[in-house]
Parts: C-alpha cells; sequence; structure tokens
C-alpha cells in the first residue's frame, strides 16, 4: 500500500472505522476490513484524480492581466507591478503574444549584477549610500530584463497539472496562451489552492 | 523472504458478526431451498440410479443464503459455475477414466481457472467437478445431462428460492445483479 501515501490529502481511515461501518450494514459482508479500506483507498485516489482532473486552466485563471509591453521602459513596469502589488507580469509584444515574464527576481538580478551577491548586499549599499544599484537599470527596457524562456500552459491545462509544474520549475505563476500565444490569463500559486471549491 | 513469512501472521481484522435476525433468516432460507432439492431427490424420483441432491448444494446454500450480498452467491455464479464445472467434471472424467487420482485435481483446477475466465467463480462448484469424477456410477451414467439435471436444474432451483425468499426481509436483498 505505499502508493497510497503519494496523495496529496492523506485518507485518515483505520481498520476499526470499516470494521464499525460494516456493523451498520446488515448482512454478512464477504471482504475483510482491511481489503475494503484497499478499496477505499484505491476509490479515493481515483475521485480525487477525477475531481482535480476536471478543473482546467481556464477554470482558475485570472483574467483581467496586468502585463507589460516588451517596450515599455523598465521603470513604469516596476510602477506598474507596485501599483499592482504583484510580484510578476508577462510580457507581451505588439501582437499581444506572451514573450517573456517579468519578475522581482529579474530586477533583482539585472541590479545585483557584479556588486551585490545578495539581496541584503542591495540592502546595504543603498542604505549605506554607497552606490544605488538601481540607477544603471533606469534606462532599460523590459526586454532586457525579462526572462525570455517563459513557460506557458494552454486553457485546457488540468489545475493538478499546474501545480505540479509550479512546483517542479520553482515558479510562482504561468501565464495561460491560446494557440497562437495570446495571453488569456495567468494562474497564480495561490489560485491553486482548493480549486474545486471555485467551480461553479 | 521474511515478507513472505511475515504475510502469513495476516494483515486485517475477520469481519463482524451478523445479527441474529439475519442468522434466523439464513436458517430459514437454508431449509427452504436445500428441502425443495432435498424433495425431489427423495420424494420425486424414484429410479435405482436417480440422483439430485448433490452434496456441492449444501455449499451454494451458505453462500445464497448465508452472503447473499457475496458476489460469489449471485446468479450468474451459481448457475453459470455450477454448470460450468459440470461439464468440466465429465470431460475429465471421460478423458481419464483410469486415473482418477490426476482427473480430481485437474477437473477442480481447471474448473477454477475457467470460472475465473468466465466470471462465475463459485466455490461450490469445485465440488460439483469433483463430483463427475468421484461421484460413481450413478453420476457417470449421466454423461454431460450431469450438467443439465441435476446441476443446472438444482442451482437453478436454489437460486430462485433466494430470490423469493431472501427479498422478504426489508434489510435483505437478493440478487445483487445479474449478469
Amino acid at each position: 500500500m505505499t502508493d497510497e501515501t503519494a496523495l496529496c490529502v492523506q485518507v485518515d481511515i483505520s481498520d476499526r472505522d470499516i470494521f464499525e461501518a460494516m456493523k451498520e450494514i446488515s448482512g454478512y459482508l464477504d471482504i475483510t476490513p482491511g481489503d475494503f479500506k484497499e478499496v477505499y483507498l484505491k476509490a479515493y485516489r481515483h475521485a480525487l484524480e477525477r475531481l482535480v482532473g476536471s478543473v482546467v486552466a481556464q477554470d482558475i485563471m485570472i483574467r483581467k492581466v496586468v502585463y507589460a509591453r516588451d517596450t515599455d521602459q523598465l521603470k513604469a513596469a516596476a510602477a506598474k507591478m507596485s501599483a499592482a502589488k504583484v510580484s510578476g507580469i508577462p510580457v507581451l509584444d505588439d501582437q499581444m503574444r506572451v514573450v517573456g515574464i517579468l519578475t522581482e527576481k529579474d530586477f533583482f538580478k539585472e541590479m545585483a549584477r557584479g556588486v551585490a551577491s545578495n539581496f541584503m548586499d542591495v540592502i546595504s549599499n543603498c542604505l549605506n549610500g554607497r552606490y544605488c544599484l538601481a540607477a544603471p537599470a533606469r534606462d532599460l527596457l523590459v526586454s532586457d530584463v525579462m526572462t525570455k524562456s517563459v513557460i506557458t500552459v494552454s486553457p485546457k491545462t488540468a489545475a493538478m497539472e499546474i501545480a505540479d509544474l509550479l512546483s517542479r520549475k520553482g515558479i510562482n505563476r504561468v501565464p495561460v496562451v491560446d494557440e497562437s500565444n495570446q495571453l488569456l490569463g495567468i494562474i497564480c500559486r495561490s489560485d491553486l489552492m482548493a480549486p474545486q471549491v471555485k467551480i461553479k | 523472504m521474511m515478507s513472505y513469512f511475515a504475510k502469513m501472521k495476516g494483515s486485517s481484522t475477520s469481519p463482524p458478526a451478523v445479527g441474529y435476525r439475519e442468522i434466523l433468516w439464513s436458517w430459514m432460507g437454508a431449509f427452504l431451498g436445500m428441502l425443495s432439492v432435498s424433495y425431489i431427490n427423495f420424494k420425486m424420483l424414484t429410479g435405482p440410479n436417480s440422483v439430485f441432491l448433490i452434496a456441492s448444494f449444501g455449499a451454494s446454500a451458505v453462500l445464497i443464503y448465508g452472503a447473499p450480498k457475496s458476489p460469489l452467491a449471485q446468479p450468474r455464479n451459481v448457475i453459470g459455475g455450477h454448470v460450468l464445472a459440470a461439464i468440466i467434471g465429465v470431460i475429465g472424467y471421460k478423458l481419464l477414466p483410469d486415473l482418477i487420482w490426476i482427473a480430481a485435481p485437474l477437473v477442480v483446477a481447471t474448473a477454477i481457472a475457467l470460472m475465473h475466465f468466465t466470471k462465475t467463480l463459485h466455490p461450490p462448484a469445485g465440488a460439483t467437478g469433483l463430483v463427475a469424477v468421484i461421484g460413481g456410477p450413478a453420476i457417470y451414467d449421466l454423461g454431460f445431462s450431469f450438467a443439465l439435471t441435476p446441476i443446472g436444474l438444482g442451482a437453478l432451483i436454489l437460486t430462485l428460492i433466494g430470490i423469493l425468499f431472501n427479498n422478504i426481509p426489508s434489510n435483505r436483498r437478493y440478487p445483487e445483479f445479474w449478469i
């Protein structure tokens, strides 16, 4: 029964619970509590897969997406992100196709380039007035800094698959695009919490 | 190797006991079912070699009246299993009449395999196959008709009484499925 441990939701059902339930059914049940438990756990996993598999990207994605154009000034994009209180936004070209993603990490990488190796270096340099690391970035464009190899999903991608993708790639959000790579929405980690609650 | 022995300790518990009412209904059903085949055997058939009451029917009664929810007790299994095993048994005896000691295990094992294959597994049918091999002249003389009477008809009667009787109490039902 080792494969049951792979369940995201652990089912806490004991042989005793099953024994008591069997007592409530009159008539002889031709199965041991142990076998029933095995059936139950497998059935539960099938139900879980069915439920989670039935929720797809378009059911949970945010449709009003804050985004930047690749030709935008980096500082404008920063202001946009700050105003929207988001830590990452997709970057679109003039055809509204997703060409990249711009996150806090990209800013940090750009600003820390060669001078700082971690976040506290940046803070320390700034507080001690030694060097304002943001300054060299002032004249850059979004396309100079963004992550170009952007991972996207289709509107029909299962929520479970997306959750797996996020944790596997170590990312926090993924744009949802149509066949021509046009932006339809975005899914963040938090949108994947209890997704079945959100459908109708 | 350790897990081989560890498995012998068992891993689960015995299912709960049934209530007194269930025991009473099981008793009455079994009595009625067995009474019918017994009556045919002793009161209706008068020929010197005629036989209707087969030992394996007693085992079928355990399932049909004692565990009517069991997949093993359903009409498909009772009738299908008995008839299939009877045919295997007759074939086994006809093929190896002088090697009964080989025919007996061969028939039972083959019957189990074919019952699994046809989804008609019914434990008492294993005995039916065996009866065809070791049942003596009264059984041998019947040839393949052994599979129809007494076996097919007897299984049908036990099933019918199960259907008529097991559905009387509100908390009992039979069958769970037909096909």
